[in-house]
């Protein structure tokens, strides 16, 4: 009954299972038919957008690290200035919010040429980390336009970020 | 090897599924279970794990269906996926193994045996091997992956599945010395 084998690339490599397995798979591949076909449920519209709650929450923390930045940071000398990330072209923006973004943002720039190095890149970083943020919810934004719940999120993040630019504006002015 | 045939054949079994013909993949889930769960209870040694890793194997398969690319290898593909069960199985602190050996050294072609052994015997001697190098023994000796793809489907290091496949031949054979002469 038994072979006797010289090598082990002879052995066997068809071993049938002890039962049949399919009548299991086939049952699973069944509710997986039925669950895509199946109107989208509450859990799969919820992880739709959890990326996007993650972002906003992101938002929300650079712009508080911003803020706490700008509380702890010394003040002094006055270093070469720095470029501070724009963004990508706000096209969801109403015009009026561009126009004022963009006039603050030049006395942003202003102000961070005036920091002292360490500060400066500090809030450059949590400031270009913010717009990232805000590009990503934008970008989710083209692909499901019609999301409520991204478009209130890219609402507050620019709140967000404008309240952070506006800080940044005014910092030495609050410690003069 | 499987003939050109059987690969066409098989390449339009995977398109009729990946459309959602459920009998097409039965058609190739009864093709394709005695290997796949050869290699489950090879590396599992219990034949009960083996079959619940075949299942889940093959339900695994059937969702990644549309993921799958034609121009490879639906058994390689389908077997990736059954080492990869395996390994998610039996994950945990008790299963933990550690490769900790020379990866230069040179293996030879092939395992072979001065004298014929039981083949109820050579699986036995295999089974008693240490899970790496069991694990580098059944994908590479006994079905015939190359160091890259079984280290691939074993996320270990070419290397480190050399020198395992090195380690299996030395304490395959010492075992059938012992136990077999």
């Amino acid at each position: 009954m038994n072979r006797r084998l010289t090598r082990v690339d002879e052995l066997k490599r068809d071993i049938p299972p002890g039962r049949d397995l399919w009548p299991a798979i086939s049952a699973a591949i069944e509710a997986d038919k039925a669950a895509a076909d199946a109107p989208p449920s509450m859990a799969r519209r919820r992880a739709a957008w959890l990326p996007a709650v993650g972002l906003a929450a992101a938002v929300g923390l650079v712009a508080i690290g911003v803020l706490i930045g700008l509380s702890f940071a010394p003040q002094g000398a006055t270093p070469p200035v720095v470029k501070t990330q724009t963004g990508g072209s706000p096209e969801m923006m109403p015009a009026a919010y561009r126009n004022q973004r963009d006039a603050l943002l030049i006395e942003v720039q202003a102000k961070l040429s005036s920091m002292p190095e360490v500060e400066r890149k500090k809030v450059a970083s949590s400031l270009a980390t913010l717009r990232r943020s805000i590009d990503e919810i934008e970008a989710a934004l083209g692909r499901d336009p019609a999301n409520a719940l991204l478009q209130e999120l890219f609402v507050s993040s620019c709140q967000e970020e404008m309240r952070a630019l506006t800080a940044v504006r005014d910092s030495g002015s609050q410690e003069t | 090897m499987k003939t050109d045939t059987v690969v066409e054949f098989d390449v339009a079994l995977v398109e009729r599924a990946r459309r959602g013909d459920a009998k097409a993949f039965e058609r190739l889930y009864r093709d394709h279970v005695g290997r796949v769960n050869g290699l489950c209870l090879r590396m599992t040694r219990n034949p009960d794990l083996a079959a619940d890793c075949v299942q889940d194997a093959f339900i695994k398969a059937w969702k990644a269906l549309p993921k799958f690319e034609a121009r490879a290898s639906f058994s390689t593909w389908l077997h990736r996926i059954a080492v990869n069960t395996v390994l998610e199985k039996r994950r945990g602190p008790s299963n933990a193994e550690i490769a900790v050996e020379d990866p230069t050294v040179h293996e030879e072609p092939t395992m072979t045996f001065d004298t014929p052994v039981e083949e109820e015997e050579l699986e036995a001697a295999i089974e008693s091997l240490p899970q790496g190098a069991r694990d580098a023994l059944v994908l590479c000796g006994v079905y015939g992956y190359e160091h890259s793809e079984a280290a691939s489907m074993l996320g270990i290091a070419v290397g480190t599945c050399k020198a395992q496949l090195h380690r299996a031949r030395g304490l395959l054979r010492d075992r059938l010395e012992r136990g077999v002469r």
